[in-house]
Parts: structure tokens; C-alpha cells; sequence
């Protein structure tokens, strides 16, 4: 994933009421109106919100001119859920190292680089 | 992500920034430091090397922001590619608290400093994996685009 993209969609993801819109669409398509509805801010506010969501693939929207219904777009976050997920297996392998790596200091065992005797 | 060492904060402290120390674990399974450079102090730098199991040099470098011992330790990274450019730049917060004789490290690490300076969050915004991982687990638990991820 580049880097753009990755900033673009965890930019996205930044604020509470953009993941509670899209935690909403997991479930279905819906209106900006039936977005709107458990916040407590405008529908031009809630708008923003899409259009930022929009721009970052999060959400793709209809095309009807009344009923333009919302609907997720799980790419974006199924990479930065990769993204994240390979950090985590790197991290932790690293601390289980690191651990190991202490428990040979305190017994005396370990040189200072590791190095296998 | 958070871990209980059993062993004392400044031994903690230390593995991380002694770079004999840091040589000695850091990376994953199987890798081996080939080379580091590390100048550990606030605004230093460093430069580290890292072999995969099939000969594949890794090289990673960043600034160290805070050093603070033995509680606190506060770095950006970013992986060198292939035209000698940087990759993702990430910032990663290191916090040692002492439980008894052990110690418990909890660990950060985000690529939203770039974000946070261009949206002004006067004190960055970082996020652990877990709440951002729980967060996409709960969501989206239902949703056929799942983002489990099997082990």
C-alpha cells in the first residue's frame, strides 16, 4: 500500500464520528439522512464527513439524484487492517526476542550482542 | 501492545537503547543485525541493518524525539527502499513502568505524525494497535470484507 494511500485512509479514520459512520455501513447502505440521525450535528457537517470518507475510498456513493445512498468500501480498510496486523507479527516476535534475550542477561549468559558461544 | 518483562525497568531501558543491547533482539524470527548506528539522545540518529532468513538486508533509520530514562522512549522510523528513499514515516512511544521486579513496557507505534502536524493536533496523535485493531474487529465483525486475520 503507498504510503499516500495508507496516510490518506488512517487520516480518514482519525476522527470518532467518521468511524461510527462507517461502523453504520458495515450493516448496509444507508442516506445521509439515516447517518445523520445519532449525531448530534448538521447535515452539511455529516456531508463533510462523507466527502472525506469519499476521497479516501472509504465509501462509495449512488448515483440517483434524490437517494444517494452511502455504501463501504472495505479495500482501504482491509489494507490498513493488513498494515497493522504485519506491524503487530513484527513487534511481537521482536519483544519475544527481547525477552529472551533478558532472561539470558540475568543469568549471566548472554554477551552484550547476543552472539552464541 | 503491552508486555511484562521480568526484569528490572533500567535493564529494559537499557536493551533498548544500548545498541549492543538493541542488537541482540531487535527485528523478527530469524533475522540477524548485520549493522547499527545509533546515536541515542533527543534529535540523534540512527541507522540499522537487518538480514532476513534468505540474505535480504532491511535497513531502517529515524530520529530519536525523547530519551528519557528509564521511563520513556520516543522515536520515528522509517524503512530505507529501493532507490535509497524513505518509506512510511512512523513514530513509536516506548513507556517502562515499574511493577515490583518486573516491567511492564507499553508500546505505540503510528504512521500519523505527518497527519498530525498538517491537521494541527497540538499533541499528536498516536494509536496503539490494539484499540485501532479492536476497533475494526468490532465494527466490522459482521461484514463479509472481514478484517480478521488468521494467525
Amino acid at each position: 500500500m503507498s504510503p499516500d494511500r495508507l496516510d490518506t485512509t488512517f487520516a480518514a479514520l482519525a476522527d470518532p464520528t467518521r468511524r461510527a459512520i462507517l461502523a453504520r455501513l458495515a450493516s448496509g447502505e444507508a442516506s445521509v439522512g439515516e447517518l445523520a440521525e445519532p449525531f448530534d450535528i448538521s447535515l452539511p457537517a455529516v456531508s463533510k464527513h462523507l466527502k472525506v470518507l469519499e476521497r479516501a475510498g472509504l465509501i462509495a456513493r449512488g448515483r440517483t439524484a434524490q437517494w444517494r445512498p452511502c455504501r463501504l468500501e472495505a479495500g482501504p480498510l482491509q489494507e490498513a487492517a493488513e498494515w497493522i496486523e504485519h506491524y503487530r507479527r513484527f513487534w511481537d516476535e521482536s519483544f519475544d526476542r527481547l525477552d529472551h534475550y533478558l532472561g539470558q542477561v540475568q543469568q549471566g549468559k548472554g554477551t552484550r550482542r547476543g552472539r552464541k558461544k | 501492545m503491552t508486555r511484562v518483562f521480568d526484569a528490572p525497568r533500567e535493564l529494559v531501558f537499557a536493551a533498548w537503547t544500548d545498541p549492543d543491547r538493541v542488537a541482540a533482539w531487535w527485528g523478527p524470527k530469524g533475522f540477524t543485525t548485520v549493522s547499527y548506528d545509533m546515536d541515542i539522545r533527543a534529535g540523534g540518529t540512527y541507522r540499522f541493518c537487518m538480514r532476513s532468513p534468505d540474505g535480504v538486508d532491511y535497513w531502517k533509520q529515524g530520529v530519536y524525539r525523547e530519551v528519557l530514562a528509564p521511563e520513556r522512549l520516543v522515536f520515528t522510523f522509517a524503512w530505507v527502499i529501493a532507490d535509497g528513499g524513505l518509506g512510511q514515516e512512523m513514530l513509536v512511544t516506548v513507556t517502562f513502568a515499574a511493577e515490583g521486579d518486573k516491567t511492564r513496557m507499553t508500546f505505540r507505534q503510528g504512521p500519523f505524525e505527518a497527519i498530525a502536524k498538517r491537521d494541527d493536533h497540538g499533541r499528536g496523535w498516536t494509536s496503539t494497535f490494539e484499540r485501532f485493531a479492536e476497533y475494526l474487529a468490532t465494527a466490522f465483525s459482521d461484514h463479509p470484507h472481514t478484517t480478521e486475520v488468521d494467525p
